[in-house]
Order: structure tokens, then sequence, then C-alpha cells
């Protein structure tokens, strides 16, 4: 069995009558990269923070690398990196001044250097922050939370705002981290992000965890794992009884010409409706199966779209 | 923390318009006040003498205007070219001793005119009073009598204070409290704002070691400008320091020190670096009119003076002064220390309880 690098028990966080994070549990195993999913105000944030002792919690446990956050906070700040959301850096030092200065807060820490080039940031390391691209600062936070080699990494929504292509460096930098053996604590509203890059999550809706596990077993719990779409214009009403009778409701969610989607349960109705539809020759046909939004839109009944963007808790 | 101590220094010397600032702006006014005020010369203006006269005592005056570092002398022609010059401001007065005066006869003239420019009252004060000074003592020896009754000056200090060394030390006050009491508000509250605080609070670094680092470094930049600044009046206006010179530091420092509490007080109080910086100036301008940077406070107004002296540039500047230019123990007057380290205590307690690096 995994050693746990985090184990949270009930943790909940009140300001007066609101309820920021309601009495959540889950853990994270060493190595595995573990998301906190969720729209803007879910308690992403919030969760983090009070894990990485900036917040009090109202009530319940929290274990990091075997530490209680209450008796060993400053051991476990010798053991964990942080990248906080939105967080700017001094604006008049240099990328290796910023880091020999974190370094110097830790009894240990790496190579600044040998950081820099994992990122590609080494020939700016004479720049300043306020200098470099959204994606260059980004990739410099991470690597600002790795200066002192930590076991356990907190990233909050470090993909936020960034092009998709400066999104997808994010995204390798993040699979390097983990294959040197640490654990990653990710935060995002981004689906496809945590589909590719977590192996558990937990989906976070008005502060409480709907639901907690491996991404695969998840999506496989989503009530209509396959999903068909089509357009022709042969769609008789004979077509549409028999696609009803085996798949249910058809849709036409964008509301396009022609354009005709299948939410379907079983592999068996799904052969089905294949066959039917084949039948009629479509323009255009595709099949796939669930995702991450999909099982997010079934718990929550809210759409999280890449364009919604923000930052907060 | 050493490092720390290290970059921030850094950072206070690549943030140039704040380091100019810091720097220009009480140099800018050391050397207005040095030019206006400073050097050798205690001349209070320009005057004329006009001498018709051939007599002794005439030209005793005359000698003695002439000779004296009060005045400067212009030469005139006649009494209508020395009002000119009055009216255009060349000079600002004209002492005109009419023909025969000093001689003892009866028909000899028995006054000297002086022509007056109403708007140079200092000047006219001096004046009169040098004449009157004068001839009082030729009325005495011509009377052949023996004044009984004098004044005898004695001065508290071993030196005459000039105005210049006065706002000298006021200069240094203005500097370090603009400069402490703004750079910190506004930095921490910009630091807030970035996350900063925030971020560092997630590494092992205690918060008192960030908040000394901050602080020391600063009163580094403090000691550049106590050194700039002593070093235009002394040696480009000849301020003359009569005190200890590290005392004048120490109490440099201590004043700084307060002004940067002071400035953690008003950064735990503001939501960003903009209301930061009205609150610092709403601290900081009253003090700077007021608390006796630029002329005693003495000459305040009996109920503005009781408010005035309990502020903290009051006290410190009474003591600075003290020390500096009376060579005086600064604890002779023990009520000004009794303010500044109430001052201290208050801003420290309530930055501890107030100034948080996080959120909660």
């Amino acid at each position: 069995m995994a050693k746990k690098v985090l184990e949270i028990k009930n943790l909940t966080k009140k300001y007066g009558k609101f309820i920021a994070v309601d009495q959540i549990n889950f853990s994270v195993d060493q190595g595995e990269v573990f998301g906190l999913l969720g729209e803007n105000g879910a308690g992403k944030t919030t969760t983090l923070e009070m894990i990485e002792g900036l917040r009090k919690p109202t009530s319940g446990e929290i274990q990091v690398l075997g530490l209680s956050i209450n008796k060993d906070l400053s051991e476990i700040k010798e053991k964990i990196g942080v990248q906080l959301q939105s967080s700017a850096y001094y604006s008049h030092l240099k990328l290796y001044e910023i880091l020999e200065l974190f370094g110097s807060f830790y009894e240990k820490h790496v190579d600044i250097d040998e950081l820099l080039r994992s990122v590609d940031l080494f020939e700016k390391k004479n720049s300043y922050v306020g200098k470099l691209s959204g994606g260059q600062q980004q990739r410099f936070s991470i690597i600002a939370s790795l200066i002192n080699d930590p076991d356990l990494v907190f990233l909050d929504e470090p993909t936020t705002g960034l092009d998709p292509v400066a999104r997808r460096n994010l995204w390798e930098i993040i699979v390097k981290i983990k294959k040197q053996g640490k654990s990653i604590i990710l935060t995002t509203h981004y689906m496809e992000e945590a589909e590719k890059l977590c192996d558990r999550i937990a989906i976070m809706d008005n502060g409480k965890i709907l639901k907690n596990g491996p991404v695969n077993e998840l999506i496989r719990e989503v009530a209509y794992p396959y999903r068909v779409d089509f357009v022709s214009k042969k769609v008789t009403t004979e077509v549409r009884e028999k696609l009803t009778s085996c798949c249910g409701e058809i849709l036409n969610p964008a509301g396009k010409d022609n354009y005709f989607e299948l939410n379907i349960k079983t592999k068996a109705n799904l052969n089905k409706a294949i066959n039917i539809i084949q039948k009629i020759h479509p323009d255009n046909l595709s099949i796939g199966e669930a995702n991450l939004e999909d099982l997010f839109i079934e718990l929550t009944g809210k759409d999280i779209r890449e364009d919604k963007g923000g930052k907060n808790a | 923390m050493l490092k720390l101590i290290q970059l921030n220094l850094k950072m206070l010397f690549r943030q140039r318009q704040s380091l100019f600032w810091s720097l220009a702006f009480p140099i800018m006014f050391t050397l207005i006040f040095g030019f206006f005020f400073g050097g050798e010369e205690t001349s209070v203006g320009t005057i004329s003498v006009i001498n018709k006269s051939e007599t002794k005592l005439a030209n005793r005056i005359e000698t003695t205007l002439t000779d004296s570092d009060v005045f400067k002398i212009r030469e005139t022609e006649n009494i209508e070219e020395a009002e000119g010059l009055i009216e255009t401001n060349d000079i600002v007065s004209v002492i005109y001793i009419p023909e025969d005066f000093g001689a003892l006869s009866p028909e000899s003239p028995k006054e000297i005119d002086v022509y007056l420019d109403p708007g140079n009252l200092t000047s006219n004060q001096v004046i009169t009073a040098f004449l009157g000074n004068m001839l009082t003592g030729a009325n005495f020896k011509v009377q052949n009598v023996e004044p009984i009754f004098s004044i005898n000056e004695v001065s508290s200090t071993s030196n005459e204070l000039t105005y210049f060394e006065f706002v000298l030390v006021g200069l240094i006050g203005l500097a370090l409290m603009n400069s402490s009491v703004q750079g910190i508000a506004i930095t921490m509250s910009k630091y807030r704002e970035d996350q900063i605080l925030k971020r560092l609070v997630t590494t092992p670094i205690k918060p008192w070691r960030f908040v000394f680092a901050e602080v020391l470094s600063r009163l580094v930049v403090n000691i550049i400008q106590i050194t700039v600044i002593l070093a235009i009046g002394v040696y480009g206006f000849g301020a003359n320091i009569t005190g200890s010179l590290w005392l004048t530091v120490v109490f440099a420092l201590i004043s700084a020190f307060l002004f940067q509490l002071l400035g953690f007080v008003v950064a735990s109080f503001s939501k960003n670096a903009d209301a930061a910086q009205g609150m610092s100036m709403t601290i900081t301008i009253p003090m700077m009119f007021l608390a006796g940077v630029f002329f005693p406070i003495d000459q305040l107004p009996e109920w503005l003076l009781s408010v005035v002296e309990w502020l903290p540039l009051a006290p410190l500047l009474r003591m600075l002064r003290a020390v500096m230019l009376e060579a005086k123990s600064p604890f002779l007057d023990p009520i000004n220390m009794i303010i500044v380290i109430t001052w201290i205590v208050v801003a420290a307690a309530i930055s501890i309880y107030r100034f948080k690096l996080t959120d909660e």
C-alpha cells in the first residue's frame, strides 16, 4: 500500500455563517498527482491554503508527510513546495536572485542553474520577473516552489490564463516533477488538464467533495459513458423512433441543422445505435466515451468552460 | 537572514526613482536652505551709508557700519539714488548722516535719517537697534555718564546656532520620516497586494526575521541619507556640529526606527499601496510643517503647540538638536525621551497586533 503524503479528515472552514469548506476527507499517495477540481469559489484554494498553513481550519485534521499541521508546521514547510494562485515575486530581483533568496529560507536547496535549465529559463537568469511572458512566469513560479527539493508540491491553478501552447508546456513540467518521485496536489478548473495529469481527483462544489477517486474509475461511473454524434439530412421519423427506443432522447444541444447527439448507457446500445445510423449514411459520425467534463456536469449540474477563467477560492 | 538583508539592499538601490526621491528631496532642501541661510555670512541685507558730516562721531558710525558683518554696503552718490535702490529692492535701507551731525554746537543736526523698506521687517529691526545702541553710547559719552544697568548675554550653548543649522537637523528628521513611513507602508502594502508576504509564509522563514531584515536594510539607506545631508551642510555651507556625531547617528536611527514602525502601522490598515501612500502623507505632511522642521514649534499658537509637541517628530528633533548642535545629553529633558519611547511602544504593539503577512 502506497505511503500517504497527505491525509485530510473532516476539514471545515467557516467564515461566520458561510461554510467555505465543509467536512471534507481525502488522502494523497506518495508519487501521485492529485487534482482538486471545481469551479471558482468551490473551496479548492481555501482547502489548499489550510494545508499550506496559510489559513487556520475551523475544525478537522490535516497530516502532511506524517506530520501534524498544528504541531509541526515549521518542519512541514521545510518539506513542501508551494506555488500560489497569482502570486508575484519581487519585481526588483533577478530570477536567480529570487531563487537564491528562497533557497536561503530552507535547510537544503537544489542547484539554481539546474533548476532554471529544467524549464528553459537559464538564459533568463539575469532577467526580472516582469520581463517574462505569462508562460515563463508560471514556469518560474513552479521552479521557485521546487527550490527546497520538496516531497510534496502544491500547484494552485498553475495554467489559468495561459495560452494552449504554454499550458501544454507546463503540463510537461508537471509530468517531469512527478517522474522525480514527488507528490503533487493540483487545483484546476480545466477538465482536460485534470484528466491528462491527475492520477486521482476530488470534485469540489460549494465546499464539499462530491466524488473522489482515480480519474478512469470515476469516468466509468458516469450514467452515460458513451456519446454518439452525427450529421445527416436523412433522419426520418422511423429512424428517430428506432434510435429513441434503443438509446433514449435524441439531443441537439447546439441547435445546429441536421445535427444529432445521443448519450448512451451500455456498449450493446452503442452498437445498436451505430448500426441504425450507418444505414442512413451520415455525413459525419463520431463516437466518443464520456470524459471528466461529463462527470463534472452530471455531478454539479454546472458546465465549466475554459473561457470562464477567473481566479478565486 | 543575511541573504535577505543583502537582497533587500539590492532592491532598494535598484528602485532608482524612490532612491532618488529619498535622497534628492532632502538634498534639494538642504541646498536651498544652505544657499539662503548657510555659510559664514550673517548679513541681514545691503544698506547704503551717506555721510555728509566730517565729525568724529559721524565717521565712527560710518566705519562701524561698513566694517560690520551684519550689513553689506553699497556705495551711493546721493539720497535720491539710494531711495531709488530701495524701491528696486537692491538695498534694504539708507542711513543718511547730515552735515555737521556729531558736532556739539546747538545748531548742528541731532538726528540721523534712516530710510527703510517697510517690507523688510527683520532688517529694519536690526538696523534701528544697531544705530540706537551706537547713539545711546554716544549720548552717554557726551553727557559723561557711565551706564549703570546693562545686559549680560549668556548663551546656553558654546556656539551661536544659525538658522541653517536649525533647519539642517529638521531636514534630517524630515528625510528619515518621509523615507521610513512611506517606504515601509507602501512596500509592505505592495508586497501584500502581490501575495509576496503570503508566499513567504509558506516557507520556513520566521516572520520576525523578514521584518527585521526589512528594517535593518532600510536603516542602512537612512545612514546614507544622514551622511549625505550632513556632508552638504557641514562641508558645503559651514554648519557647525559641536555634538557627538555618533550620538547624532544613533538618535537619527532611533527616529528612523520609530517612523518605520509607523510605516508598519499604516501598512496594517491600508488595503493597497495607493491607500498606503495617501495614509502616509496624511501622517507626514502635518508633521513636516508643524513639528519643528523649518521653525521652532514655540512660535506656534498655544493650542496648536499643545498638540504638536506630542507628535513623534517634535521630541525627536528636540533631542537631535540637543545632541548634534548643543552637545547636550539627550536625557536632559526626559519628557522628549518619554514621548518617543511611548510612540515606539504603541506603534510596535499596533504593528505586532495588526500587521499580518497573511489574510488570517
